[in-house]
């Protein structure tokens, strides 16, 4: 009965005059995420974020007297129900997607570029999808994995006495997003002559204690964690105990203040990792955010994640987002579809989101916006940028963007 | 009085070994498949792509696994790794240029002997030690597909599935892939359907029963056993192919990971072991049940019927969905396909409360 009575509705929706309120529809962004099998750890903050920035954008009048509207929706991580959500999104006319998974963001990339609608993986999804002329209509927007190995190996060699003769473990977990950073890694090795290996431990990441046994015996200078979740804190853990100094762990970004939590915030002090958002409320936008959302009562969630990492992070995404909105209705003529977005994401300058993020520069070729990051080092209460926004070895994460692009178009 | 029994004698093995004997199951057949049949004339895109066409691919799926679980009584929960075999086994043939008939053939013959391979543990060992036989199968394939780039597909570890054409019908638009996935789905049942009515479908029957009773009267446990890992394999593999062009068409190792393969025994177990409806019947359950419920719980939202935090919100549809699953198997511990059965034969007699006999 459910199936009929909603293609009365598809019916309906199709015969009204839809063109005549257009103008008026607010522009609706998919947020179809995973709030309850793997992606647990981040997707709750992030997407309260997403949907409080949202809300703020609709507080001040929205875009041109445009609204937001955010169609949220749980996947479970699980590809099927992502297709499902995606699908009934797009027909409700979202023109932007974010799944913040990788196995559903890889299963939509295909059906979303013969749609013609957005589809942003910051933090997630493919890394090569930076390419654009591969592939149009997803913007990665954040540094992809491997920008952040590149950012993380640069401050070793500007800050902790070079690369040169150190010996560096890469310590993941074992699925293709912890081997992700491997290739850049063993290229940089090559040409800053430094010893590189990698260790895996068994997803989820548990119980690590096989491999940090082994990283022991390799004595590295310095040792890369690559997991996300859980498996994040066991990692720091292991490490230490392990005889690691703190100061010599470095993240990728799934490293936060609950992490912190877990292992112990003493304990953790010295830990670095890489930061694709600032932290904190102390920014124009998370201070108006505070104001004219969180205090009148109109957030999405817990007060307490207001500022947090993956907050901010989530704050970033939809900042890009609307501002690609923006770019698309101020020089576009015709009606906000997909493709007025893709253009309006491509025409990002320089947007750094009043200093909550870097600066970042989308081009036709570029959808990753340049590969910016820094690093920030846990002080035991919070996290301390340690150097300034950069970018880092971007010939050689260009060269493994193009080469994965390649891959793609011959068939993968 | 809906089912008209009146009037219906066999005279003959062939009309009383009909797979539906009483018209008026036959005309429920006809009905249901004439409907699917016209799916695409009269279900939106949204349906079609993201409910019925995924729901036949996993009742196929939950049907080979049923043939395994419920016919010959081997427990399996590694099937995920059987379809991940055939849908990986027939990408890299179509890639290669192999004509798709012949892929999916490929797919099937190699789930079956890698299948085959892991079911010999079940000449040693039965039950739950049979369970920890397969859940070694399904990590040992999950390992070897992602650590090895040239099955996985490279660094990003997805594989998409190249255009092809079935004995010169392609598989590309949605209604294509549906029909296909339609008629893979109604031949595995009526294949299903048949092979309870053979020797073979009887030897299994015997050997879920009792393996040593039915050594006793001539089967062979051996030869059986390791028969009824190969075909549900087989069918396993085809179904893994044909979920890899007809419905994901980016094949990734997550899609045929561990959960997946629990959620195939669910299917299965839900459904009712041994049945073919019941294998419908739990697909449908277990794949769109959460769906449907967290659909209907962002609309309760959505309306302002309830105000709920988002992290309650995502998770309230899983507590319904745990409760149902313990309430319907309360209400009929043999599955859904029990549940119809009851109906069935409490309107077979309607308007009377019991059969005669």
């Amino acid at each position: 009965m459910r199936l009929f009575a909603k293609l009365g509705f598809a019916a309906a929706l199709a015969l009204g005059p839809a063109a005549a309120t257009a103008q008026e529809e607010p522009i609706k962004f998919g947020l179809l995420q995973d709030f309850t099998a793997v992606y647990t750890f981040v997707s709750g903050e992030y997407n309260q974020g997403q949907q409080d920035y949202l809300t703020l954008v609709n507080e001040e009048g929205g875009i041109d007297g445009r609204m937001f509207e955010a169609i949220v929706r749980d996947t479970g991580n699980e590809p099927q129900r992502g297709i499902e959500a995606y699908n009934r999104a797009r027909e409700e006319g979202a023109i932007l997607f974010d799944f913040l998974s990788t196995p559903v963001s890889r299963a939509i990339v295909d059906q979303a570029m013969q749609d013609e609608v957005v589809l942003i993986t910051p933090l997630h999804g493919r890394g090569d999808a930076a390419a654009g002329q591969t592939f149009p209509y997803v913007f990665p927007v954040m540094a992809t994995y491997w920008s952040q190995a590149a950012i993380l190996a640069d401050y070793i060699n500007e800050n902790e006495g070079g690369l040169e003769g150190k010996k560096i473990a890469l310590v993941h977990i074992d699925s293709p997003f912890g081997r992700e950073p491997t290739p850049i890694l063993e290229d940089l090795a090559e040409q800053e002559s430094f010893e590189f290996r990698a260790f895996a431990y068994p997803s989820p990441g548990n119980e690590q204690s096989a491999v940090w046994s082994e990283v022991r015996r390799y004595r590295p200078d310095a040792v890369f964690i690559w997991g996300a979740g859980g498996g994040q804190s066991v990692s720091v853990r292991e490490a230490i105990r392990n005889g690691i100094s703190a100061e010599n762990i470095y993240s990728v970004v799934w490293l936060a203040e609950t992490d912190a939590q877990n292992v112990g915030v003493d304990a953790m002090e010295g830990v670095k990792r890489y930061e694709a958002v600032a932290t904190g409320t102390d920014n124009p936008i998370l201070s108006r955010m505070v104001e004219q959302v969180i205090e009148p009562g109109l957030g999405a969630g817990g007060e307490a994640n207001v500022g947090s990492s993956y907050y901010n992070i989530g704050v970033a995404t939809m900042a890009v987002a609307v501002e690609a909105a923006r770019l698309a209705i101020e020089n576009g003529d015709g009606p906000l579809d997909g493709t007025a977005l893709k253009n309006g994401f491509e025409m990002i300058e320089d947007f750094d989101a009043e200093g909550l993020m870097p600066p970042i520069t989308i081009t036709t070729e570029d959808h990753q916006g340049g590969g910016f990051g820094r690093v920030a080092r846990w002080t035991g209460e919070e996290w301390e940028p340690v150097s300034d926004w950069t970018t880092a070895y971007q010939d050689i994460v260009r060269s493994e963007i193009d080469a994965g692009a390649a891959e793609y178009s011959g068939g993968n | 009085m809906f089912y008209r029994l009146s009037g219906i004698h066999h005279t003959g093995y062939a009309s009383a070994h009909r797979l539906w004997s009483v018209p008026a199951d036959r005309w429920q057949v006809v009905a249901v498949l004439a409907l699917a049949l016209l799916a695409p004339l009269f279900v939106s895109d949204l349906y079609l792509g993201s409910y019925v066409l995924p729901w036949l691919v996993w009742s196929a799926a939950a049907l080979s696994l049923s043939l395994l679980m419920g016919l010959a009584g081997q427990l399996h929960f590694g099937y995920a790794a059987v379809m991940a075999i055939g849908a990986y086994t027939s990408i890299h043939l179509a890639q290669a240029g192999v004509p798709f008939a012949l892929a999916i053939l490929g797919a099937g013959l190699t789930s079956a002997v890698i299948g085959t391979l892991f079911g010999a543990a079940a000449l040693r060992v039965k039950g739950l030690y049979l369970v920890m036989a397969t859940l070694a199968m399904q990590y040992l394939v999950d390992w070897v597909i992602v650590n090895v780039p040239a099955i996985s597909g490279g660094a990003q570890a997805t594989l998409r599935t190249p255009d092809v054409t079935f004995l010169g019908l392609p598989v590309e638009t949605l209604s294509q892939r549906y029909y296909f996935a339609l008629a893979w789905a109604v031949l595995l049942a009526l294949f299903f359907m048949n092979v309870k009515r053979t020797s073979f479908g009887r030897a299994l029957i015997a050997i879920r029963d009792k393996d040593f009773a039915a050594a006793v009267i001539g089967v062979d446990p051996f030869r059986f056993k390791l028969m009824a890992f190969l075909t549900s394999s087989f069918v396993g593999g085809v179904t893994g192919a044909v979920l890899a062009f007809c419905y994901y068409r980016a094949v990734t190792p997550e899609q045929f990971s561990f959960n997946v393969s629990i959620q195939l025994v669910a299917m299965v177990l839900v459904g009712g072991l041994g049945s073919v409806i019941g294998g419908f019947l739990g697909a449908g359950f277990v794949l769109l049940l959460p769906i449907i419920l967290t659909n209907a719980i962002a609309d309760l939202g959505a309306s302002g019927w309830i105000d709920l935090s988002q992290n309650l919100m995502a998770h309230l549809p899983l507590i319904f969905y745990g409760a149902m699953i313990i309430g319907f198997l309360l209400f009929e511990p043999l599955g859904l396909a029990k549940i119809y059965d009851n109906v069935r034969k409490y309107f077979l007699v309607w308007p009377f409360r019991h059969s005669g006999s």
